[in-house]
């Protein structure tokens, strides 16, 4: 079976939430949750990063070792997933994960968050697949449906890949390729083409026979 | 060994504080404000190379999102790997302090049995908690222990009480536990403070404390045959009042509050915190109210119906709290007022 993963190409990233928006539409969260977020690195200094996070369906789990009723389990794609029958609500997976992907509908007083909610990898819940019950509770099954994650298909800049990690690896290795050999040529120049005026101008439309007419 | 390295290191300090000064660009420690510096001077000296960025990935500090919402611009917080390894010896520690403190009373059980009477009773009582008293005891006792089994059904459950009734079942016995570990603790914290209040004046220390518990009230001696005379309370059930009650619970009334509370906005890094104090708090109290429990129900004749009817016999004061004895004979504390029904008849049959 493939190893579902995500992978965030921050020198493609341009920060235009198109993945936080496609989540929210896709799976009708409520308001107040959002299963992924973009944060900005250096906001505003040149060579600011941007990077998209949601949950990264870790392979050791923190959420799913620190809830005290076990509601985690991984499906044999290697999705993290929960059950909302089981969740009580105590934010321990909240605390613990690094990546701030646990959403709480309220974080209301007594300890009143609500059942926990999170990124599926749009993949579901425990219910049937494409079952009314598990789109209420976790959202569509696209993988049920044959298809990868809304954000990463949604992504414009194909940024944020999600997928069989073997493929996601084999398409990062070969745009690190293209865009240079060591890490102190890669960056957003070497991915976008370079800044115009300076070395490296892509030769192509000035070979192409009529290309600077049209 | 030790002080050349003690030595260098003090070199080095001494050397950074007189050439920080001198420079315009001083730090090369990960301050945020200084990666960004580090960053646009490396976007000059070699475009591309992002390392200031990835050096701030992982430092948790605060970044630029777009999105409302608590701690939303840390891309990753490492403080939680650290709440999550420190969780398990904290459990495993405290589970086993409370197994142990568990067999030690059943083992004191077994050798001793409960603590009687060596006179017979009097049948003229004494009223040693009035109601208001007991009524503060009664409060703070029941919620705590509530609040100590709860706790320790979230902790432990999952790998005591699940294997054994099965996900759902255990999921609605946590849900019930969390929703009465919250709603309890308030009540719990209200009823503390009132309980120290009521309780304060006779528990303040006095010398004759240092006897009892030079001889740890007599409570090694199988035969019973020890006395150690106390005032009200002797120096145990103080030490108990000062460490469990005003201590610790106070620890776990305002680390649970901020838990409690998460409408405050309070980062994860502060409930981690209060988390762990209140666990280990926890489980200690819980463990030190156990002698108490024992003690205030099989382990001593005459405890329990002290604080369940507030009346005690004078043979019961004589023997457990001489000082207070003789002074509730000598008229220097008032008696208190007579039982509501005549001395030998407990109470109307339910």
């Amino acid at each position: 079976m493939a190893r579902m993963k995500f992978l965030c190409d921050a020198e493609r990233c341009i920060e235009c939430n198109g993945c936080v928006t496609a989540c929210k539409q896709e799976h009708e969260i409520p308001w107040g949750v959002n299963r992924r977020r973009v944060v900005t690195i250096n906001d505003g200094v040149p060579g600011e990063r941007s990077i998209s996070v949601a949950c990264m369906h870790c392979s050791d789990a923190p959420c799913a070792a620190v809830c005290p009723v076990d509601c985690f389990y991984k499906t044999e794609d290697g999705v993290v997933l929960h059950d909302k029958d089981l969740c009580i609500g105590c934010g321990y997976c909240f605390y613990a994960c690094p990546f701030g992907a646990p959403q709480f509908p309220q974080a209301g007083a007594f300890g009143q968050r609500g059942k926990m909610d999170k990124c599926t990898f749009c993949a579901g819940g425990p219910e049937a697949d494409r079952s009314e019950a598990e789109f209420k509770k976790y959202g569509r099954n696209r993988l049920a449906e044959g298809k990868l994650p809304a954000c990463a298909e949604m992504c414009a800049t194909k940024a944020l890949l999600g997928g069989d990690g073997d493929v996601l690896a084999d398409i990062y290795r070969e745009r690190v390729t293209v865009r240079g050999r060591g890490g102190e040529v890669w960056g957003w120049a070497t991915a976008y083409g370079p800044a115009p005026g300076k070395g490296q101008a892509p030769a192509a439309p000035a070979q192409q026979p009529g290309g600077q007419k049209s | 060994m030790r002080s050349t390295i003690l030595r260098a290191a003090g070199a080095i300090a001494l050397a950074a504080c007189v050439a920080l000064p001198a420079l315009a660009q001083p730090s090369t420690a990960p301050a945020p404000a200084d990666l960004a510096k580090e960053q646009q001077q490396r976007q000059l000296a070699q475009p591309g190379n992002n390392s200031p960025v990835w050096k701030e990935v992982r430092s948790g500090v605060p970044q630029t999102t777009s999105l409302p919402g608590r701690e939303t611009n840390v891309l990753i917080q490492p403080e939680g790997q650290t709440w999550r390894a420190l969780r398990v010896p904290i459990a495993t520690a405290g589970g086993a302090l409370l197994a142990l403190v568990l067999l030690a009373l059943m083992g004191y059980y077994a050798w001793r049995g409960p603590i009687g009477l060596h006179g017979t009773p009097t049948g003229r009582q004494i009223e040693r908690f009035t109601p208001a008293k007991r009524m503060a005891h009664w409060a703070m006792g029941i919620s705590f222990a509530v609040l100590g089994v709860t706790g320790l059904v979230v902790t432990f459950g999952k790998s005591i009480l699940l294997p054994l009734i099965g996900y759902t079942l255990f999921s609605w016995l946590a849900t019930l536990s969390k929703s009465l570990h919250n709603f309890l603790g308030p009540v719990f914290a209200v009823a503390l403070l009132v309980f120290i209040v009521l309780f304060i004046k006779d528990n303040i220390p006095r010398g004759h404390d240092a006897q009892w518990l030079a001889k740890f009230g007599g409570m090694l001696d199988r035969s019973g045959k020890t006395h150690v005379a106390s005032g009200k309370f002797n120096a145990g059930e103080k030490a108990l009042f000062w460490i469990l009650v005003v201590v610790l619970s106070i620890v776990l009334v305002v680390t649970g509050l901020v838990l409690n509370f998460p409408n405050f906005d309070q980062t994860r890094a502060t409930m981690q915190t209060m988390n762990l104090i209140h666990m280990i708090v926890g489980l200690i109290a819980t463990a030190m109210a156990c002698f108490h429990i024992y003690l205030g129900t099989v382990g001593m004749q005459g405890a329990l119906e002290a604080m369940r009817y507030g009346y005690v016999d004078e043979q019961w004061a004589k023997e457990h709290h001489e000082y207070w004895y003789n002074d509730v004979m000598a008229g220097k504390v008032p008696r208190g007022s007579e039982p509501p029904a005549p001395a030998g008849v407990q109470h109307r049959p339910a």
